[in-house]
């Protein structure tokens, strides 16, 4: 009756029995629908007009959808409807992925984190992703329930603009999984926002480095840039950098300046480019002396 | 009949808290009424334009689609607090002048009201406007000189209000100098950001007069304003607040309310007698409403070895926007404040208020105070710094005290403290008063290599009421009823709650004169019906008017109870000393009547990497008289310091050729929880106004004025770098430290 938000348009919530009846559904009504969980993002570009579907498929009551698995072995499972909030309390994720609880943390606020979910902040594809960063260094792998069955994509090639993945219709994505990290491994998230609360990053640092003999430096680092770039930005030429010289301050100080000079970021209402960019050094250099620090 | 006394000076609960914390308490949008329609603005959304036509042919043949009303439908398409600059609705068909041109994003074309809210968005669509763009004028320093390109075609000048002051002789106070300092400041633009945007319903009462029921800060001149534009006695408008969810100088001007009386008078004489509702979306609020002014300012001030300032010298230009709104009386604020609460012998400040295609500038708490604080107070301690003297010693030697001048020649009125409130404030925060005058504290945080840490100080002074020879009074009427005592009593008045808890005030108040419990004073407020003119809930004014005005109501009716009157009924209106206008060659005026005053020291650091400032501690000292209640008093020391906080630090309204970029709060950012100092140490002083309500001084305004400055001084203690515009946002910060490399 009372409408708050006039612009909220009228939809339908399907909420169907099975994941291959939701593929489905989601592949019978291609660009009228998509896959619903936290919808954190999906009620306000509803509302905002950016998205007009008449469908949302609710997805999150599916079985395994929102539970939480570690095997020493095979590594970490999150259920795609997992809230962020379970995710950064969940004892295994803190223990093994304390990467990954950091990251979940510095979403938003703990309200909103009640709903969004880890699986829908990479679905989303922003370049801002909290979550992203840390799922990626981490080797994260998405299960898929797509119209042909289940399938995996690794997160390293899921990304293809603001917005664009490699999801078809009838895609659903059911579950994350994470191997087990590498030995002697840490990693840091650091997220500069322009409030301490509820902001998305200006810029977002994550770096997970590990001793690694292949390597000519003796250790690897993975490096990825949030809002640098149309897509999450893997600092290629930083980590090339750390792999091949032995680590010292200047090495550190030649990957983050790397950083700076491979990304190229856009000036909005957040940030000039400019400003990102020097961040991209500071905030990359800050993360890679607290990450050798412990791993050295 | 045990003693109740004492209810001033006690921390009584608000009694409307519990309310408004489990959300009972109605505030406008929350009301509805049977059969009610909804309404929904046009905005022209484009800065600058001359409507050719608009259509409406296809939204009123919508079903359910009530009427749509356009400026031919508007009885006085014109109005506005100060002049009557401003059409209601923009377009062709009124007998206003130049009513067919919009002149900021935010101008209303058009008002649909239908049978529910998403039919009058549909409709909405469905209008089509045709519109000649104009060029548009963004910047209120070239639109002051061109006299080409005009925002109201019907005045010679883009600008619309100047002031000047000339006391003593400049030159020759800068000629006895030893340092001179010249700068040049900008400060930013503010959106309020209350929580509850505009919204109202509006419909005919039983004595047949519109009624709006809306949150405004002043009933009366609401009504006024309403009247003026439908062209019907003040008596046949009445207009109610109900809760009303922060003002903040906000909402002193019209928004919803002469949409939503048109709205129903419109439909009463179409004989359809349904109430009309609206609710603005936080981004028709950013667009719609007022902000605080930016000020572009080049001044330069002199000063003796000794500390003696000697000459201040301040061009003010103000960017008022589309239309006037408070901008007159805003500036008038800026052009007293902007040289400090300092007596300095020679003083020249011209002011220029500018029409630009921006969105209006209005009141913001403070009124123009913060924008002189920033100009005075950075002077001062650039001054105190080129001279090698410590910023509270400069100070000293300088401060208006009883008796002082003002720069517009008329002496202050009686019950100067600033003395006071800057020695208390030093010691809190450890400055020393020695045989050789006052020493700052040394820092005992260690710098980093990337974290810098820096104290700053400011202090500053603010009128309380209105100013400039502007009418003020404040009406209050008291019934008390019983036989041989005092059973209950009843005050009527029309001070608007808006969040600072003025209703709980009157009651402490009325509690006290009359020796009665809390729980035995009714109040009926805000009802242009039933409550007398009381000025609006702004220039810290509150507490002191209409504590005045309930002193005098509660003395008229107890003389009535003497003489067996029952229920014994009286009124009482309060007039303050007289205050007169800006002389136009000298700016001689006796501005004001009553001042409050404080002083704050903020403890930061800066982060040299990122560019961010983190709050330690800030210590506020105010002066208020008598503190009514002083859980309130601190409420408003540390909500003014944290709105302060996003004016200083964080808010960044970014406004491009006439367009806003920044129309929500995910673009435009308000300090969180997470973000405010860790400590704001409030303390209160009570040095009586000679002339307030047992004493009382206002307060709500004044702990937002030396906020920003004392963050400059204090970012210039950690970096060495000052900082003439502001917010200090991150990037601005690193910009500034990069070039100091």
């Amino acid at each position: 009756m009372n409408n708050a938000h006039p612009g909220l348009p009228e939809f339908d919530y399907i909420k169907p029995a099975t994941l291959a009846e939701a593929s489905q559904f989601l592949v019978q009504h291609e660009n009228e629908s998509r896959p619903f969980m936290g919808g954190t993002d999906i009620i306000v570009r509803m509302r905002d007009g950016f998205w007009k579907d008449k469908y949302l498929v609710e997805v999150k009551h599916l079985e395994g959808m929102t539970s939480i698995h570690f095997d020493p072995v095979k590594g970490l499972t999150i259920g795609a409807a997992t809230s962020m909030n379970n995710v950064a309390a969940h004892p295994d994720i803190q223990r093994y992925y304390p990467l990954l609880a950091e990251a979940a943390n510095s979403v938003a606020s703990y309200q909103l984190r009640n709903r969004a979910t880890v699986v829908g902040n990479i679905c989303n594809a922003s370049p801002a992703g909290d979550t992203t960063g840390a799922s990626m260094v981490l080797g994260g792998v998405l299960s898929v329930h797509g119209a042909g069955g289940l399938r995996t994509e690794p997160l390293t090639t899921f990304f293809l603009g603001p917005g664009k993945t490699v999801l078809k219709p009838g895609d659903i994505v059911t579950a994350i999984t994470f191997p087990i990290p590498p030995k002697g491994w840490a990693g840091k998230y650091i997220k500069l926002g322009r409030n301490a609360l509820s902001d998305l990053s200006i810029v977002g640092v994550t770096v997970l480095g590990y001793p690694d003999a292949a390597t000519k430096s003796g250790y690897r680092f993975h490096i990825v840039l949030a809002s640098v770039a149309p897509v999450p930005f893997v600092a290629a030429a930083a980590e090339a950098v750390l792999a091949e010289k032995t680590i010292s301050d200047d090495v550190l100080d030649a990957a983050a300046a790397a950083a700076m000079d491979g990304c190229k970021p856009i000036d909005d209402v957040r940030s000039s480019a400019r400003y990102r960019k020097l961040m991209v050094r500071n905030l990359t250099r800050k993360a890679l002396d607290e990450v050798w620090t412990k791993i050295k | 009949m045990s003693k109740i006394k004492h209810m001033i000076g006690k921390s009584i609960e608000k009694p409307d808290a519990r309310d408004k914390v489990t959300g009972q308490a109605l505030y406008p949008g929350d009301i509805n009424l049977p059969g009610q329609a909804y309404m929904k603005v046009l905005f022209a959304e484009r800065p600058h334009a001359i409507i050719q036509d608009i259509d409406i042919s296809k939204a009123v043949k919508l079903p359910g689609v009530i009427a749509v009303l356009t400026a031919k439908d508007v009885p006085v398409n014109e109005y506005g607090l100060i002049m009557n600059d401003q059409p209601v609705l923009c377009g062709p068909g009124s007998k206003k002048p130049f009513a067919e041109r919009v002149r900021f994003i935010g101008d209303q074309v058009a008002l649909i009201i239908a049978e529910s809210e998403s039919l009058t968005e549909q409709a909405k669509k469905m209008i089509n406007v045709e519109y000649q763009d104009l060029p548009v004028i963004s910047d209120a320093r070239e639109a002051k000189n061109d006299h080409g390109k005009l925002v109201h075609p019907d005045r010679e000048s883009n600008v619309f209000c100047h002031y000047q002051i000339r006391k003593g002789d400049l030159e020759k106070g800068l000629h006895e100098a030893d340092v001179i300092i010249e700068g040049e400041y900008i400060t930013p633009v503010q959106e309020h950001a209350f929580l509850q945007p505009e919204a109202g319903i509006a419909y005919i009462d039983e004595e047949d007069r519109v009624t709006i029921m809306v949150a405004g800060q002043w009933t009366h001149e609401d009504q006024e304003q309403i009247a003026h534009s439908l062209d019907l006695p003040p008596d046949k408008i009445r207009v109610i607040y109900p809760a009303i969810g922060g003002a903040f100088g906000g909402r002193e001007d019209m928004s919803v309310q002469i949409d939503l009386a048109l709205a129903a008078w419109h439909l009463m004489k179409m004989g359809i007698h349904k109430p009309v509702k609206t609710i603005w979306s936080r981004e028709e609020s950013i667009i719609g409403h007022h902000k605080r002014h930016p000020y572009f300012v080049k001044t330069r001030w002199g000063a003796t070895h000794e500390g003696k300032i000697t000459a201040a010298e301040v061009e003010l230009v103000t960017d008022g926007g589309a239309y006037a709104y408070t901008s007159t009386k805003v500036m008038g604020n800026a052009t007293l404040m902007c040289t400090g609460p300092y007596e300095i012998p020679n003083v020249k400040v011209d002011s220029y208020a500018v029409y630009t295609n921006n969105i209006p500038n209005g009141a913001f708490r403070g009124f123009g105070g913060p924008q002189g604080a920033f100009v005075a107070e950075c002077q001062v301690n650039k001054l105190a710094e080129a001279i090698n003297m410590d910023p509270v010693e400069i100070r000293m030697r300088n401060l208006l005290r009883e008796g002082s001048l003002l720069s517009v020649d008329t002496p202050m009125p009686k019950g100067v403290t600033i003395d006071k409130v800057v020695h208390k404030c030093a010691e809190k925060a450890g400055w020393k008063n020695t045989d050789k005058g006052w020493q700052a504290p040394a820092i005992s945080k260690k710098n980093t290599d990337i974290i810098k840490h820096g104290i700053g100080f400011a202090c500053s002074y603010k009128n309380v009421g209105f100013s400039f020879g502007a009418p003020e009074s404040c009406t209050a009427k008291v019934e008390l009823h019983g036989k041989d005592t005092i059973e209950h009593a009843i005050l009527y008045h029309s001070g608007a709650d808006v969040g600072q808890g003025a209703h709980t005030i009157f009651i402490q108040f009325m509690a006290e004169l009359l020796n009665l419990p809390l729980e035995k004073i009714h109040l009926i407020a805000s009802d242009t019906a039933r409550t007398g003119q009381s000025g609006s809930a702004s220039a810290s004014r509150i507490t002191f008017m209409a504590g005045n005005s309930i002193v005098g109501a509660v003395n008229n009716a107890l003389k009535k109870w003497i003489n067996n009157e029952r229920p014994a009924i009286a009124e009482y209106e309060f007039r303050p000393p007289k205050t007169t206008p800006f002389d136009p060659q000298t700016g001689k005026c006796q501005p004001n009547f009553s001042y409050g005053y404080v002083a704050q020291v903020v403890d930061l650091e800066v982060d040299t990497q990122t560019g961010k400032i983190k709050l330690d501690k800030v210590i506020c000292v105010d002066d208020v008289g008598k503190a009514v209640n002083p859980l309130l008093v601190r409420g408003q020391i540390e909500g003014a310091t944290v709105q302060a906080q996003g004016y200083a630090l964080m808010e960044n309204f970014i406004q491009k050729e006439g367009r806003t970029y920044t129309p929500t709060l995910s673009t435009y950012l308000i300090p969180t929880i997470l973000d405010i100092p860790e400590q704001i140490n409030s303390i209160i002083l009570e040095e009586a106004d000679p002339i307030g309500p047992l004493g009382a001084r206002g307060m709500g305004e004044m702990p937002f004025l030396p906020f920003t400055p004392a963050v400059v001084a204090a970012v210039h203690a950690a970096t060495g770098i000052w900082f003439d515009e502001f917010p200090l946002t991150p990037e601005r910060v690193i910009s500034k430290l990069h070039e100091k490399g």
